[in-house]
């Protein structure tokens, strides 16, 4: 039941407007036109991730956090935002604009339990994140071949198990060693931990839920890179 | 495959502004009656159930029953052939069982101002209704207290607004500020303006039930009349409680022939704490209400051969050490699930149950012993199951919070009693086809076309992490009905009424107000 809006015939901001909508509503061919009808504008690629998409699901993830709106359909509301990133993602490497952020993300070492862990891959890419996906059962091997191949700016941990959350510490232990553990934020998650976990085997944060993972790696990124920019003016 | 499921493209009212508006209204749209379709648990064989109910019988024409105070039903028994000796009655062995298996009903429907709202008594359907009788009433913020119309009007509202409720209740808590004499009028008029469900009558006096049926004439207007058997409609079901052990009084049983004339629906119900009104033992308790039941409903039959009945049984356990009545506990479990096979042997509509407890407030025993009671309610077959939200201290008290959280258990129950779907949509292959080893069925096509209704979500549990709930103010059950109950009545609306007929109704109540003095006895 399509209706006929012509999406030329609105306003910069009604179009805009209608894309939170649209992202909301999880519609994924509605947001590629509109995503195309602003470049046509002669938007530059990151204003329309910024203002249209990143801040459409914003909205999502209040509403989310909120239990307004439900898992399946916060799915289909990432999935809109990664069809308007596919178009922009290339544009957006050819100007050299500022990036969101990358993270890779695993499922550590002994742990196959991976749903919450898609769900937060999934909350993180509708948020403009740029997410590598290191699946399940990752020894410490696979997190420093990835760090080194896509120079992330988040590690995400995640574990089920009491048995296999340890070994989220034995990661940052050896990036320690490495001393390369302030390069970069790490975030762990997974039902059985706690924030006193987090702090106990030195990752930044503990994330309860998909969500929440999304504000807390913006938070620390943005005060990250507000301390980058502070060391440089100082 | 499903709307939700190919969903391309804009639909009207769609967007953030119009899910919030749909997902966060507190008014969910009607919930019909409940029809079951799981078996029904019973716990005597037919053995048992011949037994008690030759028990029943020994009682009866043995025992006798007391009719008290009242001529006319002695001089009605004694025409119908029983042993009448003063104002005992003694029922020759099976003539109770016969009159009423050839007069009444098996099941009736109880009509509704808006007739959506239309409940069916027996067969295969449950009906969830109000606490019915406290004179208390119980908030978080206020305590305990005597209970006012204001507090009758808020359970009114509160019930209409509850979707899983099927039924608006009678006396959902006695307004003690009113006038005894003249109260059943304001009572019986919330019922009538400020809720659209069915709703139960006065049955303090004669004349008090007379004034319910007149008001309920006087709503219906043209449609009092079934033009199909020249009857009132049943609009009314009114609770007629035994004076047990074996006893029917005066007033009872006067109300009970003004409803029964009007072809309204009678609840009988034998009143049993077990030790007090019966003897201790589950058998016995049956048996008392069985031959109770039985002269109760035969009554009703030989005043007005087809009028609509419901057999009641309310049972409850006692403290043997204080002679406080329990609640939730095993034995009155027992009398329940025996009472609904024995009424469905007799072959009239059955009501029990509700959310009971001996609890002051909304706490854990209020849970554990309430849904202990619903759950024998609900798996028994009852199709009337009064005192399904609110009860709190064995009746003595409404509370708001219980009673919002009583209302969402019952949604619950109503989904378990809906059985299991078996369709094609319900075996969901296309989804395990879809999905496959190793993946999630968060994003396939039948979880998007399902997964708003798949299960059945609670208004007050909270499920979220245990940061989250800290960082909402760490809130447990009952505070969170205290919002919610809140949350209602500021957002309620009045079901709209034809002008004239509410003029009618207020009519009648000034004019029959000013008609005698007010009075507390």
């Amino acid at each position: 039941m399509s209706d006929d809006l012509d999406l030329n015939s609105l306003s910069d901001e009604d179009l805009v407007a209608q894309m939170h909508d649209d992202l909301y509503d999880g519609l994924k061919e509605e947001i590629e036109a509109a995503v195309h009808v602003l470049l046509g504008r002669k938007w530059t690629p990151y204003d329309i991730l910024t203002q249209a998409l990143v801040e459409g699901m914003r909205i999502v993830g209040v509403d989310f956090r909120d239990g307004i709106l439900f898992v399946p359909e916060v799915l289909l509301s990432a999935n809109a935002m990664k069809a308007g990133m596919a178009i922009l993602r290339p544009l957006l490497a050819e100007t050299g604009a500022p990036k969101v952020g990358k993270m890779i993300i695993g499922t550590v070492k002994g742990d196959i339990h991976d749903i919450g862990k898609n769900l937060v891959c999934m909350m993180m890419e509708g948020a403009g994140f740029e997410v590598i996906n290191l699946g399940i059962n990752n020894p410490v091997e696979n997190f420093l071949k990835a760090i080194e191949e896509h120079q992330p700016d988040i590690i995400g941990m995640s574990a089920l198990l009491t048995t296999t959350m340890p070994y989220m510490k034995v990661v940052i232990d050896t990036l320690k060693e490495k001393g390369i553990r302030n390069d970069y934020v790490v975030l762990v998650g997974g039902a059985p931990l706690n924030e006193a976990f987090a702090n106990a085997i030195g990752a930044d944060a503990y994330c309860r839920d998909a969500a929440v993972a999304v504000e807390t790696a913006k938070a620390l990124l943005a005060r990250r890179q507000g301390s980058v920019q502070q060391r440089a003016t100082a | 495959m499903s709307e939700a499921a190919e969903h391309h493209g804009r639909r009207a009212g769609a967007g953030r502004a119009a899910k919030r508006a749909s997902r966060m209204a507190a008014v969910v749209s009607t919930v019909p009656f409940i029809t079951r379709k799981i078996p029904i648990y019973e716990v005597l064989n037919e053995e048992g159930l011949s037994l008690i109910e030759h028990n029943a019988d020994t009682v009866l024409e043995e025992v006798g029953i007391d009719f008290k105070g009242d001529a006319e039903a002695l001089a009605i028994w004694r025409d119908a052939g029983a042993d009448v000796r003063e104002e005992r009655v003694h029922m020759p062995r099976g003539l109770c069982r016969q009159i009423i298996q050839e007069r009444a009903p098996r099941s009736y429907t109880q009509h509704a101002r808006n007739p959506a709202r239309s409940v069916v008594m027996g067969g295969p359907h449950t009906v969830f209704a109000p606490a019915y009788g406290p004179p208390f009433v119980h908030d978080l913020d206020r305590g305990r207290r005597y209970g006012t119309i204001e507090d009758f009007q808020n359970f009114v509202k509160l019930a209409y607004m509850s979707p899983w409720l099927h039924h608006s209740g009678g006396t959902v808590c006695e307004p003690v500020d009113l006038p005894v004499n003249k109260r059943h009028f304001d009572m019986i008029y919330a019922h009538m303006r400020y809720s659209d469900k069915p709703f139960m009558g006065s049955v303090t006096a004669p004349e008090r039930a007379a004034d319910s049926v007149e008001m309920a004439r006087l709503l219906f207007g043209d449609a009092w009349i079934d033009p199909a058997s020249g009857k009132p409609r049943t609009a009314i079901t009114s609770l007629i409680n035994a004076n047990s052990p074996l006893t029917w009084d005066a007033t009872m049983l006067g109300a009970l022939k003004v409803y029964a004339r009007a072809n309204q629906a009678n609840l009988l119900t034998p009143f049993i704490l077990g030790g007090a009104m019966a003897p201790v033992t589950v058998a016995g308790s049956c048996t008392v209400t069985l031959a109770e039941a039985l002269a109760g409903i035969a009554f009703v039959q030989l005043v007005a051969p087809g009028a609509p009945v419901i057999l009641g049984s309310f049972a409850s356990s006692m403290s043997m050490k204080s002679g406080a009545p329990t609640f939730g506990t095993p034995e009155p479990a027992h009398v329940l699930y025996a009472m609904a096979a024995l009424a469905r042997r007799l072959g009239v509509p059955f009501r029990s149950g509700g959310a009971l407890c001996a609890a002051k407030v909304p706490d854990a025993q209020a849970a554990y012993e309430s849904a202990m009671t619903m759950l024998p309610a609900c798996l028994a077959g009852t199709n009337f199951i009064l005192h399904t939200a609110g009860w709190l201290e064995g009746g003595l008290a409404m509370g708001y919070e219980k009673f919002v959280m009583d209302a969402d258990q019952a949604g619950m129950l109503q989904t378990m009693l809906n059985g299991v779907d078996l369709s094609e949509n319900g075996q969901a292959m296309d989804a395990i086809r879809e999905v496959g080893p190793g993946k999630h069925f968060l994003g396939c096509a039948h979880t998007q076309a399902n997964f708003e209704s798949a299960f059945h979500t609670s208004s007050l549990a909270d499920n979220n992490s245990y940061e989250q709930w800290d960082a909402e103010g760490r809130l447990d059950m009952s505070q969170r009905a205290n919002a919610q109950w809140k949350r209602m009545l500021n957002e309620y609306e009045a079901p709209p009424i034809d002008p004239g007929t509410d003029e009618a109704l207020r009519d009648y109540m000034t004019r029959r107000k000013g008609a005698f003095a007010d009075s507390n006895v």
